[in-house]
C-alpha cells in the first residue's frame, strides 16, 4: 500500500507521531523529572557564569546536588520570565537579573509580584545592614525587596596617566566639575594642525544616555523617588543637563562620544578623549580592549559638583531574584548564600571580574588590596571601597525605560535651543523642557490602575476606572 | 458569440480538444465537503480570528499581563489619540515609508531597468550582488551601519569625509535630524535589490512585440517606457508600493538594533517601536488599541493606494 501523499509527507508524519510518543512516554515515566537538575540558575552574563563556576561545583559536593548554571541573552531571559511567570510555565529557581528590569516585573499588585518577597528574610536573618544600603533600591518596588543585590558599581574616572602628563594637568587640582571643565577648554584643541581635534578632556555620548543618567544621580537628582513618583524636573536635574549640553555640543565643548567596542579602544589608544567614565565593571573590559595600555591608565574619584560634594555615582547593577514558581527555593537560598555572602568566595571573585560586591565584611580580603599592574599599580579596590558608601541609590520603577526616554526628549531640546540660541536663558527653557516631559511621564504612570494607590498620584487620572474586574 | 466552460463548447462551435466525460454528480454525505474544509475554518478561527476579537476585547481594558485587567472602556484609544508620542511615531513611520516609495521603488525599478539590458555579460552577478543585502537581516544590517555611523572612524563618515569634505565628526545616531537619514541610508541599502527583483520580474514579462512595433512607429525611449513598459507593470509595481508601505508600518528590528532603542528626540520612533514599548510595559490594551489604530490607517492608506493605481492603470 502507498502513503497518498507521497514519502516526503509519510517520513514527516512518522517524525511527528514518533517524537510525540516519546514525549509521553517520557512524561508518564517521569523520565523528564530525572533529568531535571536539583536547580536551575540563569544568568545574563558569561563572566557571572563563568567566576561561579567553582562555587557551584563545590556546592554541589557538598550538597549531593545538581546546579545547572544556564547563560541567556539579557533581553530573552527577561521576555521568557514575563511569559513563563504570566502563564504559570516552568521557570528557573534563581535568576540574575540586569539593572532596570525589576520595575517590568513589579508593574502590578505587590502580591501579584512574580519573585519572591525577600524583605522579611533579610531582616530577619541579618543580611539587611551587611549589604550597602543604596543598592537594594534598583531591587525594590513600595518598599519591598525582591532581589539580593549582586555589585556597588561605584563611578570613577579612568584616564590616560601619560598624557595627561605631557600636558601639565593636576589631577588632584580637579576636585569639582567646574574646575574639570576650565582645564577641559584648554587642553580641548588641535595640536598639530590638520582641523581635527586630537584631545578631548572627556568621553561623553552626545544623546546623554546613561552618562546622564549618573551625573543626574551624583548631582542628587532622580528619574522617580522612593514613592515612585516622578522627579526629573527639579532645578539640580536642569543644571546638569545645561552643563552636559554645553560640554558636548557647540565650539566650546571639551567631549568626544567614543561609543563602544572597537571605536571606544581607539579612541582610548589614540588618546582622543583623555578621561572616561569608569565604574567598577569596565576596568575589566578595558583591560580586556586595550591591553596595550597597561601601565598608562589611572583611576580617580569623579569631581563634585560643588566643593566637597559627592565624588562618584553608580552606573548598572545586577541583581539575584527567586521565581515563586521555584520548585527548590530553600536550596536556591543556600546556594545564594554561598555565591552572594561567602567573603572568601567573593575576594577571589573580585580578582576575577574587578566588580565590587555589594557585602561590606568581605571588602577585608585581600584580594581588594592588591596594586593593579594595569592602572600603574594602584589599589583598585581600595580606590572602589573608598567611594561605596557614598554611591547614591536609584529606585526602580515600572516605567523606568520611559522615564529614560522622555529625559533624553528633553536633554535633545535644550541641545537644538543650546545650538540655536546659546546660552541665554538655557535654565530656564530645560527646566521648563523637564517639566513638560515628566507631565507626560505623571500622565502615564497614573494610567496604572494596577500600580495604584501604593504610587502616591501626582497627577490625578484623567479617568477613574473601576478596578476589580481581575480575573 | 462562444463561451466555454472548461473544455465544453457552449452555444457555438464546438472546441477542438476531445470533450471529457461529464462528471458524476456527488452522492456522498452532505457534509463531507465541509469536513474537508474543516481544517481550514479550524487554524482561521483559532489564529485569525480569535486573536483578532480578542484584540478588540483587550483594547477596552487597562492590563498587567494578561492575568490582570480593568475595563476602561474607550479609555486607552482616547490615550493614544491624545499621546503626542503616538504622533510622533506616526509622523516618522509616514515620512519612512514616503522615502520607500519615492526613493527606494524608483531606484530598485532603474536598477531592474538597467539590469534588463540584453547586452549585460555581469547581468547575473549584478543582480546577486543588489539582492544580497536583502539575505542578511535587519537586525545584522542595524549592527553593521551602527558601526558604520561612528564619528571619526565610522567607513561611512570617513567616505563623505573624502568625498565631500563634510562629516567625519556627524553623530548620526545621536543627532535627532541625521537619525531618519540614517535610517533611509540602511533600508535603501537591504530593500532595493529586493523590490528590483519584483521590477525585473515584470519587465522581462513586458510584450516584446509591442516595443518593436512602438519603436517602428517612431517612439522613443521615455514614450515607450511611458506607453508600454509602465501599463504593463503597473499590477507589480501596485503590490511593491502596497507591500513596501505595509512594510514601512511593521518596521521594528533595524531601528530598535541601529538605535539601542527610539533614538535621540525620539527621532527613531516607529509605529511598532511605540506599540511595544506598551507591550514590554505589560500594558496589553493600550498595545492592542494601538495596533487597531494602526491597522485602520495601513488599511486606508492601502485603499487609497489600490484606488490611486486602478484609476491610473484604466487611463492607460
Amino acid at each position: 500500500m502507498q502513503f497518498p501523499y507521497g514519502s516526503a509527507a509519510l517520513a514527516l508524519l512518522v517524525v511527528a507521531v514518533g517524537s510525540w510518543v516519546a514525549i509521553v512516554v517520557q512524561d508518564l515515566t517521569g523520565a523528564t523529572d530525572a533529568r531535571r537538575p536539583d536547580l536551575i540558575f540563569a544568568t545574563f552574563s558569561k563572566e557571572h557564569a563563568a567566576a561561579y563556576q567553582p562555587a557551584i561545583d563545590a556546592f554541589e559536593k557538598e550538597h549531593g546536588v545538581r546546579v545547572s548554571l544556564q547563560v541567556v541573552d539579557q533581553r530573552a531571559l527577561q521576555g521568557r520570565l514575563q511569559s513563563a511567570m504570566q502563564v504559570g510555565a516552568e521557570v528557573p529557581d534563581m535568576c540574575e537579573l540586569l539593572d532596570g528590569t525589576m520595575g517590568v516585573f513589579t508593574s502590578g499588585p505587590l502580591e501579584s509580584v512574580g519573585f519572591v518577597d525577600l524583605t522579611d528574610r533579610l531582616h530577619d536573618e541579618g543580611l539587611y545592614p551587611k549589604l550597602v544600603e543604596s543598592r537594594f533600591g534598583k531591587w525594590s518596588s513600595r518598599g519591598r525587596i525582591f532581589a539580593l543585590p549582586h555589585d556597588v558599581h561605584p563611578v570613577m574616572l579612568a584616564y590616560r596617566r601619560d598624557v595627561v602628563k605631557n600636558l601639565g594637568i593636576d589631577v588632584d587640582t580637579l576636585t569639582t566639575w567646574d574646575e574639570f571643565v576650565r582645564v577641559g577648554r584648554q587642553i580641548t584643541k588641535d595640536y598639530n594642525g590638520d582641523g581635527v581635534i586630537d584631545h578631548y578632556m572627556m568621553d561623553l555620548p552626545s544623546d546623554g544616555g546613561d552618562a546622564l543618567r549618573l551625573l543626574l544621580l551624583q548631582r542628587g537628582a532622580r528619574l522617580f523617588d522612593e514613592q515612585g513618583r516622578v522627579a526629573f524636573d527639579d532645578e539640580k536635574a536642569a543644571e546638569v543637563v545645561c552643563w552636559y549640553v554645553r560640554q558636548t555640543v557647540g565650539k566650546d565643548r571639551i567631549s568626544f562620544p567614543a561609543g563602544w567596542g572597537q571605536n571606544l579602544a581607539k579612541t582610548m589608544q589614540d588618546a582622543t578623549c583623555l578621561f572616561y567614565l569608569c565604574p567598577d565593571w569596565r576596568t575589566m573590559q578595558f583591560a580586556m580592549d586595550v591591553p596595550g595600555l597597561s601601565g598608562q591608565l589611572a583611576l580617580m574619584p569623579l569631581p563634585a559638583w560643588e566643593p566637597g560634594g559627592r565624588r562618584t555615582s553608580t552606573w548598572g547593577g545586577t541583581g539575584l531574584a527567586f521565581p515563586k514558581q521555584s520548585k527548590n527555593f530553600d536550596l536556591a537560598w543556600k546556594l545564594a548564600m554561598k555565591l552572594y555572602f561567602d567573603n572568601a568566595d567573593l575576594g577571589a571573585r573580585f580578582k576575577d571580574t574587578n566588580i565590587l560586591p555589594p557585602v561590606k565584611d568581605a571588602w577585608s580580603q585581600p584580594e581588594f588590596d592588591e596594586p593593579d599592574p594595569f592602572f600603574g599599580g594602584q589599589q583598585r579596590g581600595r580606590a572602589y571601597i573608598a567611594l561605596a558608601d557614598e554611591v547614591p541609590d536609584e529606585p526602580a520603577h515600572t516605567y523606568m525605560t520611559s522615564g529614560i526616554v522622555k529625559l533624553s526628549e528633553a536633554f535633545q531640546n535644550v541641545s537644538i535651543r543650546y545650538q540655536q540660541r546659546g546660552d541665554e536663558g538655557l535654565e530656564a527653557y530645560a527646566l521648563a523642557e523637564l517639566k513638560r516631559c515628566a507631565d507626560q511621564m505623571r500622565t502615564r504612570v497614573a494610567r496604572n490602575v494596577f500600580l495604584q494607590p501604593q504610587v502616591q498620584p501626582q497627577t490625578p487620572p484623567q479617568v477613574q476606572p473601576k478596578v476589580g474586574a481581575d480575573r | 458569440m462562444t463561451t466555454t466552460t472548461g473544455n465544453i463548447a457552449v452555444g457555438g462551435v464546438a472546441s477542438g480538444t476531445p470533450s471529457a466525460p461529464p462528471m458524476k454528480p456527488y452522492r456522498g454525505p452532505r457534509w463531507t465537503p465541509y469536513l474537508f474544509l474543516s481544517p481550514y475554518f479550524l487554524l482561521t478561527a483559532v489564529f485569525f480570528i480569535y486573536p483578532l476579537a480578542y484584540s478588540a476585547q483587550l483594547s477596552l481594558y487597562y492590563t498587567n499581563g494578561p492575568t490582570h485587567r480593568s475595563f476602561v472602556g474607550l479609555d486607552n484609544f482616547r490615550f493614544v489619540l491624545t499621546d503626542r508620542d503616538f504622533y510622533t511615531a506616526l509622523f516618522n513611520t509616514v515620512i519612512f515609508a514616503a522615502s520607500s516609495i519615492f526613493i527606494q521603488l524608483p531606484l530598485s525599478l532603474g536598477m531592474a531597468m538597467m539590469l534588463n539590458a540584453r547586452h549585460d555579460r555581469f547581468k547575473g552577478l549584478f543582480r546577486l550582488a543588489i539582492f544580497a543585502p536583502n539575505l542578511v537581516g535587519q537586525v545584522f544590517v542595524g549592527i553593521l551601519f551602527m558601526m558604520l555611523f561612528t564619528p571619526r572612524y565610522g567607513l561611512f563618515n570617513q567616505f563623505l569625509q573624502t568625498l565631500v569634505g563634510w562629516g567625519l565628526e556627524e553623530r548620526w545616531l545621536a543627532d535627532p535630524t541625521l537619525v531618519m537619514p540614517a535610517i533611509v541610508i540602511c533600508s535603501l541599502w537591504m530593500y532595493v535589490g529586493f523590490n528590483m527583483i519584483y521590477f525585473l520580474a515584470a519587465l522581462q514579462s513586458v510584450d516584446a512585440s509591442l516595443v518593436e512595433a512602438a519603436k517602428i512607429d517612431g517612439a522613443g525611449p521615455a514614450s515607450i517606457f511611458w506607453n508600454v513598459t509602465r501599463p504593463a507593470i503597473m499590477p507589480v509595481a501596485t503590490f511593491v508600493v502596497v507591500t513596501s508601505t505595509i512594510g514601512s508600518f511593521n518596521l521594528y528590528e533595524l531601528p530598535n538594533t541601529l538605535l539601542q532603542g527610539a533614538g535621540p528626540k525620539n527621532s527613531g520612533l516607529f509605529a511598532v517601536t511605540y506599540l511595544y514599548g506598551f507591550f514590554n510595559a505589560q500594558d496589553l490594551g493600550t498595545a492592542a488599541a494601538v495596533s487597531w489604530v494602526q491597522a485602520a490607517i495601513i488599511l486606508s492608506v492601502s485603499m487609497v493606494q489600490i484606488f490611486l493605481s486602478g484609476t491610473a492603470r484604466r487611463e492607460a
